[in-house]
């Protein structure tokens, strides 16, 4: 008789933490022109940047929301409240950030992190950006590091250049919401040849019930620059649906190498309808590093399109679906100029009845000659209560390709665990070394405070019964 | 054309039941929307004109003794039989993944089928030689709708050759198939389907089966032909250690078009399954590829596995490629792999140091990759007239 391996759940009393609410402004809910309108008035935006919005939720209005993955039935559009801004100015001494604030922060251990080696830290808390920084020599090598909302205004050009162009409110329906309604973030310049050697990290919060979350966040690295961005991602948890619709826009010019992590852990009833999206030059790389594990529904599709010769891209991710959660997370890589690399790896885990999705999309056209790219979807299932799918897709418009593919779905393997029980490691530990070993990959991505963090994420206290 | 008028002409002369299940079926096709190909390209299709087909399809009766076969379109004695295998395909077994061919296709098949066999292997009856039936399309008859119905009954084992084939190269001609099987205990049953319509032609297949305890299909199907091609092949393993595989060749060439579905609904403990598909675009053609491993709840200790091979001659093909893995039991196995790329060229390069010119390389590759699957016709000419055939469109 095979027995099931236990995995306990994520302590979540550290990140559910809730403050009480205070806001010195509030969007009606419901979208209008009008409530636009408010919006970039509140913000001091330029005119174009008003067009812009009203124009993407012209287009909202019009789209349908797409029918295909996740139901996101339950979320009603009509109810968010899309624009809420905490009670403090932007602040650039920690001393001056209001108390409630810090403490969450404090409870999530980010100025430590701050103190330590960290460059700058953009926390969002609710809509906006609370609290940035940015060590000095990285301002005097000529390194942008700033909230969205300045930089459109002290950085104009630049954003107006790059801003929603690689995802476009056409795109679909959230897109075009996260258009009409974007706010927070963060943007990110490095000009040509600087090597950016410590992460660039955001943290992002939610905190209002019913609100939604739209921040953009525009990377720009010119070329041979290099640099290591670290989004992560956690809410308290409210009985309202929360929807995050963010956008995230990487521009990686010729030989510069971006490395963006993020780790979601949204609370259990939010809506994770994040668009991600990558545009790679030249001998550019593009990595990401992805860990899913909270939210409700998840519908995450990081885009690599390598547009220059021997571009690259590599892709790894761990989503771990428990109970009550659908995460339909993957990679999609578009071979777009010769001789480019991408490499796809990731792995899912599904336990007490949680529903992980992979969906993927490989695509190579018929300029890509000499493309290689190699897709591999390990699943891991805890019990029969949960599901496991996975769907890469791939479209081959070229011959001179290499192409390979593999996907696995299984249990814990009962030889590998006889294997290490052989040599004299208890059942349990055995099946937790599995375990471990199984996300190892991206735990291995990370820097070490992030990789302590993954590892309190999953809380991988696995208790074997034995009997 | 596909009116009242017709399924009332269709059912004339043919026996009770049947009939009405053709009435019933006509009133689900007439309130069915037709749906698109859209990775082929295919929009808003038009069914060309009913005619009927007049040829003979199963030449030889030597089997007639051991096995039961009938047309589908006489007027037969055993229909409660037939409608009675029928009506074991009735409820919707597969939640997940491609869901075959368009209704509106099928529900065409069930009310204006010109042809078709009931075909049964009754219980114990070992057939050492195949059954061969051939659907050929000519000037005179350049329409097929064939509704086929296969049940091995328990402990039977048989091999069933269909080869849909036509020679004259500028007929436009039209087929839409279904053929449904039943595979009961312990039977084993093979099927090998070869399509070889002219580059004019338009093909429709579906093909549904449902495997019981220790069953087991295996399809070979074979597709050289048609300008489009859109088939469907959906297995449930209904019951404990039941077994089915598919090993599918295709060639496509020209601005040819295919669009193969291949699925395995596990519902079954400890059954298994296998999808193997090796292929090879040439031209501009275009093909799609949808292979499904669906573990439903409760396929304990099942397993599965795909395999997916294509080889890309030219600059101009585009290949799809969809496989899915859904499993909603943790203790399983799946598996899925593809492979895609252009002739090894070091292989091409050894073989060309040998003597032999680039196009009869590329030829000698691809037929070492088809091989192992055309080992697998029964019947020898067949099979040389298949290779023959793959030569001819490497060549040209």
């Amino acid at each position: 008789m095979s027995e099931k391996t236990e995995v306990k759940d994520v302590d979540r009393s550290l990140h559910d933490e809730k403050n009480e609410e205070k806001h010195r402004y509030k969007a009606q809910k419901g979208l209008t022109p009008e409530v636009i309108r408010e919006i970039s008035r509140e913000k001091n935006e330029p005119e174009w940047m008003l067009e812009f919005r009203l124009k993407a939720l012209k287009i909202y209005q019009n789209k349908e929301v797409p029918t295909w993955g996740a139901d996101i039935s339950d979320l009603d559009m009509d109810n968010i409240i899309t624009y809420v801004r905490p009670d403090a100015d932007l602040e650039s001494d920690w001393d001056q950030v209001p108390e409630e604030i810090k403490n969450t922060f404090d409870a999530l251990g980010i100025p430590e992190a701050e103190k330590e080696s960290l460059a700058g830290v953009g926390a969002q808390y609710d809509s906006e950006v609370v609290y940035h920084n940015l060590k000095e020599e990285l301002v005097e090598q000529g390194v942008i590091y700033m909230d969205m909302e300045n930089a459109v205004k002290e950085h104009e050009e630049i954003v107006r250049e790059h801003f929603m162009k690689l995802i476009t409110p056409n795109d679909h329906k959230f897109s075009a919401l996260h258009g009409a309604v974007w706010s927070g973030g963060s943007f990110v310049y490095v000009p040509a040849g600087v090597d950016v050697d410590i992460p660039l990290q955001s943290y992002f919060r939610q905190n209002a019930p019913g609100s939604g979350q739209f921040e953009h966040t525009l990377i720009i690295l010119e070329e041979g620059a290099n640099a290591h961005f670290i989004e992560g991602c956690s809410a308290p948890k409210y009985s309202v649906n929360n929807l995050h619709a963010g956008a995230v826009e990487l521009f990686v010019n010729k030989g510069a190498k971006l490395r963006y992590s993020t780790i979601e852990n949204w609370s259990r009833n939010m809506y994770n309808l994040n668009t991600k999206r990558a545009l790679v030059d030249e001998d550019g790389v593009i990595e990401w590093v992805s860990g899913s594990f909270g939210s409700k529904v998840s519908m995450l599709y990081p885009m690599s399109i390598l547009k220059g010769a021997r571009a690259r891209a590599e892709f790894t991710g761990v989503t771990f679906a428990a109970e009550g959660q659908y995460l339909d997370t993957g990679a999609q890589v578009i071979h777009a100029a010769p001789n480019t690399t991408s490499t796809v790896n990731s792995r899912s885990i599904a336990k007490d009845g949680g529903h992980a999705y992979y969906r993927g999309l490989l695509k190579a056209t018929n300029n890509a000659h000499g493309a290689k790219a190699s897709v591999s979807c390990e699943s891991l299932m805890l019990d029969n209560e949960s599901k496991s799918d996975t769907l890469p897709i791939m479209k081959l418009q070229t011959d001179d390709i290499d192409i390979g593919h593999e996907a696995k779905v299984g249990r814990i393997s009962e030889e590998a665990v006889f294997y290490l029980m052989s040599r004299g490691i208890s059942e349990e530990e055995a099946k937790a070394m599995i375990v471990r070993g199984f996300v190892e990959p991206i735990a291995n991505e990370l820097p070490l405070e992030y990789a302590v963090e993954l590892n309190n994420l999953i809380n991988l206290e696995l208790e074997g019964t034995i009997g | 054309m596909y009116n009242k008028n017709l399924v009332d002409n269709l059912t004339t002369g043919q026996s009770k039941l049947l009939s009405s299940r053709r009435k019933e079926s006509y009133e689900i096709y007439e309130n069915l929307t037709k749906g698109d190909y859209k990775r082929i390209n295919l929009f808003d299709y038009q069914f060309p004109e009913y005619s009927p087909y007049n040829k003979e399809y199963l030449k030889e009766k030597k089997w007639q003794q051991e096995l039961m076969i009938k047309k589908m379109t006489d007027n037969l004695n055993n229909e409660e039989e037939i409608i009675n295998y029928l009506d074991q395909f009735k409820d919707k077994k597969v939640k997940k993944g491609n869901q075959g061919l368009d209704p509106k296709y099928l529900a065409m098949v069930e009310a204006f089928y010109n042809t078709g066999l009931f075909i049964k292997a009754p219980q114990n009856v070992e057939l050492k030689v195949p059954v061969e039936i051939f659907y050929e399309l000519d000037q005179e008859n350049p329409f097929l709708i064939d509704n086929n119905l296969i049940v091995a009954e328990e402990n039977s084992n048989l091999t069933i050759v269909i080869d849909y084939r036509m020679q004259d190269q500028n007929l436009k001609a039209f087929h839409n198939g279904l053929t449904r099987v039943i595979v009961k205990e312990n039977a084993v049953l093979n099927i090998v389907k070869v399509q070889r319509f002219n580059d004019q032609s338009d093909n429709f297949d579906s093909n549904i089966s449902l495997v019981s305890n220790q069953g087991e299909l295996n399809w070979i199907p074979i597709e050289l032909g048609a300008k489009n091609s859109v088939t469907n092949n959906e297995n449930t393993l209904i019951a404990d250690g039941s077994r089915a595989s598919i090993s599918s060749v295709y060639f496509a060439d020209g601005e040819r078009k295919l669009d193969l579905g291949f699925k395995m609904n596990h519902q079954g403990r400890h059954s298994s399954s296998e999808i193997e598909s090796k292929g090879v675009l040439k031209d501009k053609a275009q093909k799609v590829f949808r292979g499904d491993l669906y573990f439903q709840k409760g396929a304990g200790q099942a397993k599965g596995s795909e395999r997916e091979e294509v080889l890309l001659l030219d600059k101009t093909v585009d290949s799809d490629s969809i496989p899915a893995l859904f499993s909603e039991e943790d203790n399983v196995e799946g598996e899925h792999a593809v492979s895609a790329g252009q002739i090894d060229e070091q292989r091409l390069f050894y073989l060309m140091s040998r003597g032999m010119t680039k196009a009869e390389a590329k030829q000698l590759m691809v037929e070492a990759s088809f091989n192992p699957i055309f080992d697998k016709i029964p019947l020898n000419d067949l099979k040389g007239s298949v290779i023959n055939d793959v030569k001819t469109r490497i060549r040209s």
